[in-house]
């Protein structure tokens, strides 16, 4: 049993690990930038230690401090959340050597699965179908030559991360070199890394992906599929579990590959692999997340599990008692990703600062969030703010929960995704499940809001100046006889 | 003198044409009897307007204000008065970010002499690097960020002072 | 309080006639005024802008608040002087609301003559600041003048009541705590230079505003040194080196807005206690005030009429109904305010006289704003009346009613006449305000009256002097006595002189009185006491 867990994370995240520690009666640590200092995360933990940096981010990078305050705190074991070090194997290895539990899969995991070449090939040798690629193993130019030869469309991203960053569709060889080397430059900043990578694009794909949770010791599980195929700039905004109009018999055959890839690895604790499913029915294997998703609370919904839970006990040196028989897959789940951002401005991320917030409540509805009042929302961190999960016995019934608790949701002082959220649980295609990555572009122009009518754009701009200080002084403080009198020349 | 609100990019005019027995709003061409208790600017609040009901919660930010109305949310553009009549046709010395970013680069330096478009500094903004460049003649007056640091959208980010002939 | 019944018949011919004449009347003052408002030389509203300015009534308009009244005053003054030259005496003032503050408004009219001031534009000044210091009402100056009138300068700056008493004015004011703010739109020169700088807060826009003791013509001439406008006393100069002006803005709109902003840190200051009732529109339609006022300035009315339109639910407590029944006096509310109305029905007799002095000081006892309405062609003249005492009568409303503690607001709705005049709160008075009806004639006698009394005293002379009497002689004289006094007797003339705050529309009335009556609850109530009353 774990005594003391330091998060090397911030924001929701944080705020959901602290959620489960306390649960368990586990003391938490957390760690944070001078930027953060007024965070939920650190408010919620029973520890708090500042960490120095330039910039906010890079204090979260710092593997030495990170160990630091571990030791400051006398914690055992680090949960590195997601984003951040993660996915970092020579951190992993650095949080054992320093005789701490890393609450995540084993570095050489992470290693394997971090570099998409040797992730492929070690796919590839277990069996798993994968599209075309190539990795840059040399010069840029070497690879720009190499990735032509697979043929367009071409997805380029980083060799070294995931999470959308540095990632674009080349559909030609002449823009081939410049948005390499975009990519490159992008990939050296956020993954310390500039090798990229390209893969054939697949037209029309959806995103599947299966979550499952080994004990490293060869035992893997999983806690069935999600679909993230709503994505906009390619970064997942809407989550679901089970996948919409996906057979059963296709489905198993993609959790058993799962399940396999990551048995083969001897993968510990909790993992997604994640697919691309092709119109046709073909999919193919996309990469391995080794650490806890973004919308892991969609699979928390449908298993009834804990994820968090469960990373806790197995890192804490229980065995891990769970069976495949004994995880079902039950209702549906939805999971929206609250951005701060501006939709109808190619979702340009937004700054403020959180002036009000009432989340929504209710049955089969969640809300989590690493947001209080007051808090600036700042470009110095992903423009993600809050998650709202939802389940309903259908899928159906979720997406109308979803829409209700869109519209229930009053997050106000920064620009967000809310209402554009809300269009797309409204959209046809979308609640046919009739989904693909390109979902979010193709239906662009459907997921405009519709022009206001003069009655409700006089509504809001009402609401608006009645609520400064200035135009309501003008219209309630007038002396009378005068604001009876009303407008009058003589 | 109407009150000027912008809202998905049009302006529009908000005027008090009357009182008693209701406040009477003109929004540009549409008349409003407006009921409410007023709240201070405090959330949530019920304002009726021609006999409909909303339920309203507000706040704001800079130049903006956020409103929640019956389930969506709006950002409004909003100045007072003497800070809009201040800005009404008058080229700035202040050079201010459109928009949250990261400097990058500087490309001018205190005291430099700049023709209008030359770059001042470039930014990263939504994983795009934009140069900011001068929006007239003038002289470097001083320089509000450093490379590496990271800006909010409204960030002063170079002051410049007129050409002394 | 039980509603006047009305005995006023809406169908009748008389209320017809009268109806119509009313209207055209009404109409007639409606175009003199938008005449001397707006009527202006083109070159004279292109100079303005070019140099970016706005029309005075435009930053009026912009200065005050949105859905709010705005009194004019005087808005005819000078309208009979000067053949016509200086409208409105080239200046505007009145009560408005500004950021929530009842504030006394005078603005330059840069578009007659540059703004320069003629004799009546210092007497509206001057009778503006006055209203300012009578009702402690903070005043908001929109400075743009070139300056004294030179031609005409003897009737403009010597006197007791001429330019200086402005600048007296404005340090009177603001040793009572009366705030002031200037808005610097254009010139202020020489004497008008004070104004800004006898302003607690003054506001100066850049490239027109400028303030100097003398123009760089002026200085040039005394000194020899060349200067421009703007180094002489332009916005940075003064706000950034003299200090004479607090706030640069960089436009007329600016300014504006910074003024609004500067009246909104004002203070509220409490107002006099006084009785206030919810408010109720007159039962009666004010409209037909249109068929109730005669046609012909002998002809007499029941001033109860008038009453039962301008009052809340036409509602009177009337004192003494059944004694001095020539002067109606009673309690009513208007805007809500109680108020004590004392009005003619006829000429005033012993009992009416009494009656008045007694009810004024009912009033000052109950601290009851007073409205005069006038319609008076003078106290009872004649053997009997003086035996009786009607000069020591008449002397006690006069008295009672000079020494008043509680605001005085008169209404010129007819004629007035000889003493009755100064009985019924004239403008040697002190009423806080004095508007007139169109319809209305001011005199010592009536026209007619005077032309009688003139022929009369023609024939006495050629008589004493034994000369023959020639009818036509006799003719002239009252012809030409007659023409003279009414043109001198019309209400265009005592407001081109300033013997009123204005000629209102009579449907006016009611707002006027509720404006002027807000007002001067910002005023504490005089001191109590009379002298002594002759019994």
């Amino acid at each position: 049993m774990l005594k003391n867990v330091l998060i090397a994370n911030r924001g929701e995240i944080a705020c959901r690990i602290i959620r489960t520690l306390k649960e368990m009666g586990i003391a938490s640590t957390a760690v944070y930038h001078f930027a953060d200092r007024g965070a939920p995360h650190v408010a919620a933990a029973d520890h708090a230690i500042e960490l120095t940096a330039l910039v906010p981010t890079a204090a979260y990078l710092d593997t030495a401090q990170l160990l630091a305050a571990a030791r400051t705190a006398g914690a055992d074991a680090i949960h590195p959340g997601y984003g951040f070090l993660a996915e970092n194997a020579v951190f992993a290895a650095a949080v054992e050597a320093a005789g701490l539990v890393f609450i995540g899969p084993q570095p050489e995991v992470i290693r394997l699965m971090g570099d998409k070449i040797l992730a492929r090939e070690f796919a590839v040798a277990q069996g798993l179908p994968v599209a075309p690629s190539c990795q840059q193993d040399g010069t840029l130019a070497e690879f720009v030559a190499q990735a032509s030869a697979i043929g367009f469309p071409l997805l380029i991203k980083a060799a070294a991360g995931g999470g959308g960053k540095g990632m674009s569709i080349v559909r030609s060889a002449e823009e081939l070199p410049a948005r390499a080397s975009t990519a490159s430059s992008e990939a050296l900043r956020y993954f310390a890394d500039g090798r990229v990578y390209a893969e054939r694009y697949i037209e029309r794909p959806r995103h599947i992906e299966v979550q499952i949770f080994g004990d490293g010791q060869g035992h893997v599980v999983h806690l069935f599929e999600r679909e993230c195929s709503v994505q906009r700039r390619f970064q997942k905004i809407i989550e679901e579990s089970p996948a919409p109009n996906l057979p059963v018999a296709l489905r198993d055959r993609i959790c058993a590959a799962a399940v396999q890839l990551a048995a083969a690895a001897g993968y510990r604790n909790a993992g997604t692999v994640e697919f691309i499913l092709a119109p046709d029915g073909e999919f193919y294997f996309l990469e391995m997340n080794t650490r806890l998703q973004v919308e892991h609370p969609v699979t928390e919904f449908v298993t009834g599990l804990d994820l968090v839970e469960l990373q806790l006990r197995l890192a804490g040196g229980e065995a891990c008692t769970l069976q495949q028989r004994d995880i079902a897959q039950t209702g549906h789940a939805f999971e929206c990703r609250i951005c701060a951002e501006q939709p109808e401005h190619d979702f340009r991320p937004a700054t403020g600062r959180v002036a009000i917030l009432e989340p929504p409540q209710g049955p089969g509805v969640r809300f989590d969030g690493g947001l209080r009042v007051g808090l600036p929302v700042t470009a110095a961190f992903d423009s993600m703010l809050a998650k709202l999960i939802t389940h309903a016995p259908t899928r159906a019934e979720s997406a109308a929960r979803m829409r209700a608790a869109l519209a229930e949701l009053v997050l106000l002082g920064v620009d967000h995704n809310v209402d554009y959220l809300g269009r797309i649980f409204a959209h046809p295609e979308f609640l046919a499940g009739r989904l693909h990555t390109g979902f979010v572009v193709e239906q662009a122009e459907q997921l405009v809001a519709e022009p206001l009518t003069p009655a409700v754009r006089a509504a809001v701009l009402l609401a608006a100046v009645l609520g400064t200080d200035e135009f309501s002084r003008l219209a309630y403080e007038c002396p009378e006889p005068h604001a009876s009198i009303g407008h009058w020349r003589n | 003198m109407p009150t000027l609100l912008t809202l998905d990019g049009t302006t529009s005019e908000v005027d008090i044409i009357g009182r008693r027995p209701q406040l009477n709003l003109r929004v540009d061409d549409l008349h409003c009897r407006v009921e409410e208790l007023p709240s201070g600017g405090a959330s949530p609040c019920d304002i009726t307007i021609n006999g409909q009901r909303h339920r309203v919660w507000r706040a704001r930010e800079g130049d903006r204000i956020h409103v929640h109305l019956d389930g969506r949310s709006y950002s409004v553009g909003y100045q007072e008065a003497v800070r809009a009549a201040a800005q009404s046709g008058h080229a700035s010395n202040e050079i201010r970010a459109e928009m949250p970013g990261m400097v990058v680069e500087l490309r001018a330096a205190l005291g430099d002499d700049v023709a209008a478009g030359d770059p001042l500094l470039v930014i990263e903004s939504m994983k795009m690097q934009i140069t900011v460049t001068a929006p007239r003649a003038g002289v470097i007056e001083s320089i509000h960020v450093e490379p590496n640091t990271s800006f909010q959208k409204g960030t002063l980010l170079v002051l410049l002072r007129a050409v002394v002939e | 309080m039980a509603r006047i019944q009305s005995s006023l018949n809406p169908g009748s011919a008389e209320f017809r006639r009268n109806y119509l004449a009313s209207q055209a009347r009404v109409a007639h003052f409606h175009a003199q005024q938008d005449a001397a408002r707006h009527v202006r030389p083109a070159r004279d509203v292109e100079r303005l802008a070019k140099q970016g300015k706005l029309l005075p009534r435009e930053r009026l308009e912009r200065l005050l608040d949105p859905g709010t009244p705005f009194l004019e005053l005087s808005s005819l003054a000078a309208n009979m002087a000067y053949g016509g030259e200086s409208p409105g005496a080239s200046s505007i003032t009145g009560i408005g609301v500004v950021s929530g503050r009842e504030v006394m408004l005078h603005a330059d009219d840069s578009s007659i003559k540059g703004g320069a001031w003629y004799p009546h534009t210092i007497k509206k000044i001057v009778r503006c600041l006055d209203i300012a210091l009578e009702n402690r009402l903070p005043v908001v100056h929109l400075c743009d003048s070139a300056g004294g009138f030179l031609p005409l300068q003897s009737a403009l700056f010597p006197d007791k009541q001429m330019a200086g008493r402005i600048f007296r004015n404005q340090s009177l004011l603001s040793k009572l705590g009366v705030k002031q703010l200037s808005l610097v739109f254009g010139h202020c020169t020489a004497g008008g230079a004070y104004i800004p700088a006898l302003s607690d807060y003054a506001v100066i826009v850049r490239g027109t505003g400028a303030v100097f003791l003398a123009g760089p013509p002026l200085v040039k001439a005394a000194t020899g040194e060349i200067v421009t406008v703007d180094e002489l006393g332009g916005c940075d100069l003064h706000t950034q080196i003299s200090g004479s002006c607090d706030y640069p803005a960089a436009s007329e709109v600016e300014a504006l807005a910074i003024g609004r902003e500067i009246v909104a840190q004002w203070e509220r200051t409490p107002k006099t206690p006084c009785q206030r009732d919810a408010v109720e529109a007159p039962y009666y339609d004010p409209d037909e005030l249109h068929g109730i006022i005669p046609d012909d300035i002998k002809r007499g009315f029941d001033m109860r009429e008038v009453i039962a339109r301008l009052v809340d639910g036409s509602r009177f407590h009337e004192y003494q109904p059944a004694y001095g029944t020539t002067l109606v006096c009673g309690y009513a509310n208007l805007w809500g305010y109680k108020i004590g109305i004392l009005a003619n029905n006829g000429v005033l007799f012993n009992d009416s006289a009494l009656k008045g002095a007694h009810f004024i000081e009912l009033c000052n006892q109950n601290g009851t704003p007073l409205v005069f309405l006038q319609n008076i062609t003078g106290y009872m003249v004649g053997r009997e009346y003086e035996a009786r005492g009607i000069t020591k009568d008449g002397a006690k409303m006069i008295m009672a009613q000079s020494c008043s503690r509680v605001p005085k607001f008169t209404v010129m709705c007819h004629g007035s006449f000889g003493a009755g005049n100064y009985g019924m709160c004239g403008r040697a008075f002190d009423a806080r305000f004095l508007f007139s009806w169109p319809n209305h004639q001011i005199g010592v006698m009536g026209g007619e009256q005077a032309a009688r009394t003139l022929a009369e005293v023609k024939t006495r002379q050629l008589e004493r002097e034994g000369l023959a009497l020639d009818p036509s002689l006799i003719e002239g004289v009252y012809q030409d006595t007659l023409k003279a006094y009414q043109e001198q007797l019309s209400a265009y003339y005592a407001t081109s002189e300033l013997w009123d705050d204005g000629i209102i529309d009579p449907l006016d009335t009611r707002n006027a009185l509720g404006v002027t009556l807000s007002a001067a609850q910002n005023a504490p109530l005089g001191d109590e006491g009379y002298g002594v009353f002759r019994f």
